[in-house]
């Protein structure tokens, strides 16, 4: 009988430095062949929980390690990562960062020449990698000139050229579009299905993952639990939007997937004719104005005729796919990129950067320097001359108090944005823009941002962000922005924009028909 | 997201490292045994030649930059220290062509990781000296990413009303770029153990051939830093001359300057 792809017995294991355990006495066993799925709140475990699969936890953090972890049969502790190189190929969550070598094809043969694999079986390897992921145009190609997607398509073919047994990504899809994501799930399930591969992965945005996978594991505050990927979920009171719904109108099974969903909406009362989303257009005053704009990027014009006006209180989506031309749309209505041709005015003049608008930037690591979360929000406050400012209402707005004290180095990625995002909203500036702003985040921080967002806006603000989250712009945008190739292709109600969109559209939307967004909205009309 | 560049969409063309090594030691050479500014300038003229010749579409490109500025820097740096003693004509003469020698130096290495891959040089290390190499390669590559962190937390700062000024505000720009740098580090070296580097016996996947041209770019520095040397140890031409004598360059010397400049009339061939 062959042994389990991985597992885990009684393994804890404490970070140095930290007071509570990242593992808490975890037991999980994860059959060969499956396709599994990590999932828990912001901070849990998840990454160190599959860093621990190919030994990188702990022999690369230092730490208190107890328990064992076998890796097709194999002692972790036994072996340092390089030795598991051919059984288990891990992905880290921002692929850009593990590339080793310019060239796609360099880089996918990177693992066998470290293996030993014979040249002329390489050869042969590369090419099958480079048909199973859709990457034989880009061969020749620098990783650097790559979009996000093709870059996790090129870290995956890497990781699986080497022939390992075990597949662990984390979070795969965050850097994508939602066509960009439905590619890297499609090519995962190839693996397990034709190649017999195990995978597993962690991942917040379950409408995306949730349909294909066949065991979950549950992590929340370093403990572990293991089901189908329904109840775990449903234990984790998270849960794509159809999940979200089935538990407010009490459907039993709770769906998982946009199918599940008709189905039971089919069963069940057949809500309504049609949604009723119109919010209606705000009509707070114009603060930004854009006209006919145009913005150029390495000789290249990556904004075209963009006409837009933002007004006060409005929330405004902007969507588009990897490339569209959306962070050098807010980077130059926030006055830090160069416009080519056209106008852009804010307030009545040109954009003063961290004054009357303030950006926080997709690398939002970037604005973090204090020791303290606090300390952070303070040095804003100070540099706009409060430097007495309240901090607390900020953090309290993004639901980090608890971690005031700590320093933003030892948070998980997803909180680390929630303080970026308190540390540059500090500026008081009416205009907000975010880039990205949910990239791994989970449910409840989501929510708190939500929240932020509109008590912003109910301050006389506007906000616009850049997403390709489109459940947070189906939740909280007044209005849908839709750039491709540096246009605005559509412009109007998130529930015009999204729903007129094959690719874009929400779950509520694919279930229900226009006009829905939120399993809110739909519940209210059910009941 | 990073910039896209165009230039790299296109196939990568190259020669073998080995004979960017032995270029670039031979051009380091030359630069070394003589002060003279009439071969140091000329030196410089063919390092940005090649330079822009072969430059590589990587971030590693950027680096030539940098390098030239360190090496205006270390001139600027080598004359002022001059202030400080005996300050006389002869004096800072003297001190402008070390400093200058100096900078040539840095230049020629600047030259040499614009138009290779760190990595792709790592990979012909033998064994026993590939965890110096390594180490070696991840700082070169490390470097250039800094400086372009550098913009990106300027902005970000900017972005937030923290204008940061290098002088006023070190820790809003330093803090975030250094942590930055050694994250970006910490996950390379992860990922290069996670994927079997030093697990044991390499092969490479086609490798790129030491070709005729190769060759003759290693056969043509050896040629032009042998002129010089044998100039240096046998005496037949003044490579330092007096810090105000109107410099006199030999026609010998003046050919082997041009011959290091082969590799730039020679095209790439495909890696």
């Amino acid at each position: 009988m062959t042994p389990p792809a991985l597992r885990y017995d009684g393994v804890s294991f404490t970070y140095p430095d930290a007071d509570r355990p990242a593992l808490d006495a975890v037991d999980a066993t994860i059959d060969d062949g499956s396709f599994a799925l990590v999932v828990g709140p912001t901070g849990a475990g998840k990454s160190t929980f599959l860093r621990a699969a190919n030994g990188l936890v702990p022999h690369f953090t230092g730490g208190v390690f107890s328990g064992r972890v076998h890796v097709d049969g194999r002692d972790t502790l036994a072996s340092a990562p390089r030795k598991l190189a051919g059984v288990v190929a891990f992905v880290p969550q921002d692929p850009a960062a593990s590339f080793v070598l310019d060239r796609v094809e360099d880089e996918l043969a990177y693992g066998m020449e470290n293996l030993g694999v014979d040249p002329a079986h390489m050869r042969r390897r590369v090419e099958e990698m480079l048909d199973l992921l859709d990457l034989a145009e880009l061969r020749e190609r620098s990783v650097r000139t790559l979009s996000g997607g093709e870059r996790q398509r090129v870290a995956i073919a890497a990781a699986m050229a080497a022939g390992p047994r075990i597949l662990v990504l984390d979070e795969p899809t965050s850097q994508l579009d939602p066509q960009g994501a439905e590619h890297v799930m499609a090519a995962l399930q190839r693996l397990v299905h034709d190649h017999a591969m195990t995978v597993v992965l962690a991942e917040h945005r379950l409408e995306r993952v949730a349909g294909w996978v066949d065991v979950a594991f549950g992590v929340d505050e370093g403990r572990v639990f293991t089901g189908d990927p329904a109840a775990v979920i449903h234990r984790l009171a998270v849960g794509p939007p159809v999940a979200r719904l089935g538990r407010l109108v009490g459907w039993d099974p709770v769906p998982l997937t946009v199918r599940d969903a008709r189905t039971a909406a089919r069963a069940h009362a057949n809500p309504v004719a049609n949604g009723h989303a119109s919010l209606g257009q705000t009509s707070g005053e114009v603060i930004v104005a854009a006209n006919a704009l145009e913005a150029k990027h390495a000789q290249r014009r990556v904004l075209r005729a963009i006409d837009l006006q933002l007004r006060q209180g409005e929330i405004v989506a902007l969507m588009g796919r990897n490339g569209a031309g959306k962070t050098t749309l807010l980077r130059t209505l926030a006055g830090v990129h160069d416009v080519a041709r056209g106008s852009v005015i804010v307030d009545g003049h040109a954009p003063q950067p961290g004054v009357d608008v303030a950006l926080c930037p997709q690398e939002s690591d970037a604005v973090l320097f204090s020791e303290t979360v606090e300390d952070e929000v303070r040095a804003t406050l100070a540099a706009r001359g409060n430097a007495h400012g309240a901090v607390s209402p900020w953090l309290e707005r993004l639901g980090i108090v608890a971690l005031a004290r700590q320093h933003p180095r030892d948070l998980s990625a997803g909180q680390r944005l929630l303080v970026a995002t308190a540390a540059i909203a500090a500026t008081g500036a009416p205009v907000l823009f975010l880039d990205e702003p949910t990239r791994g985040l989970d449910p409840d921080s989501k929510e708190h941002l939500a929240r932020f967002l509109r008590s912003h806006t109910a301050d006389g603000g506007v906000v616009m962000f850049a997403t390709h989250d489109v459940e947070l712009a189906a939740a909280v945008a007044t209005r849908a922005v839709m750039l491709a190739g540096g246009e605005i292709i559509a412009d109007g109600s998130p529930a015009d924009v999204l729903g007129d969109s094959h690719v874009f559209a929400p779950q509520m939307t694919r279930v229900f028909g226009p006009g829905w967004l939120t399993p809110e909205q739909v519940a209210e009309a059910l009941t | 997201m990073t910039s896209t560049g165009v230039a790299s969409q296109t196939r990568r063309l190259g020669f073998h490292p080995g004979a960017w090594i032995c270029w670039s030691t031979c051009a380091g050479i030359v630069a070394f045994v003589t002060t003279d500014p009439v071969y140091l300038l000329l030196l410089w003229a063919v390092a940005w030649f090649v330079y822009a010749s072969h430059r590589s579409a990587g971030a590693t490109a950027a680096s030539f930059r940098i390098f030239v500025l360190a090496g205006v820097l270390a001139l600027i740096v080598r004359v002022a220290l001059v202030f400080l003693g005996t300050v006389n004509a002869a004096n800072v003469a003297f001190a402008a062509r070390e400093g200058l020698r100096l900078a040539t130096i840095l230049v020629v290495f600047g030259t040499f990781n614009a138009v290779t891959d760190p990595f792709a040089v790592v990979r012909l290390a033998p064994r026993r000296f590939h965890e110096p190499a390594l180490a070696a390669a991840l700082a070169l590559s490390i470097a250039p990413r800094t400086v372009a962190s550098v913009q990106t937390v300027r902005e970000a700062q900017r972005l937030r009303g923290i204008n940061v000024s290098p002088l006023r505000s070190l820790p809003a720009l330093a803090v975030p770029v250094l942590e930055r740098g050694m994250e970006d580090a910490l996950t390379l070296a992860e990922s290069m153990d996670a994927r079997g580097h030093g697990g044991g016996r390499r092969t490479r996947y086609r490798p790129q051939p030491f070709t005729p041209a190769a060759a003759t770019i290693a056969a043509s520095a050896a040629l032009a830093a042998g002129t010089f040397l044998s100039a240096s140890f046998g005496g037949w031409a003044e490579l330092h001359p007096a810090s105000l004598a109107r410099p006199e360059a030999d026609p010998l010397l003046l050919v082997a300057i041009a011959v290091l400049a082969v590799p730039g009339m020679l095209k790439g061939e495909r890696a």
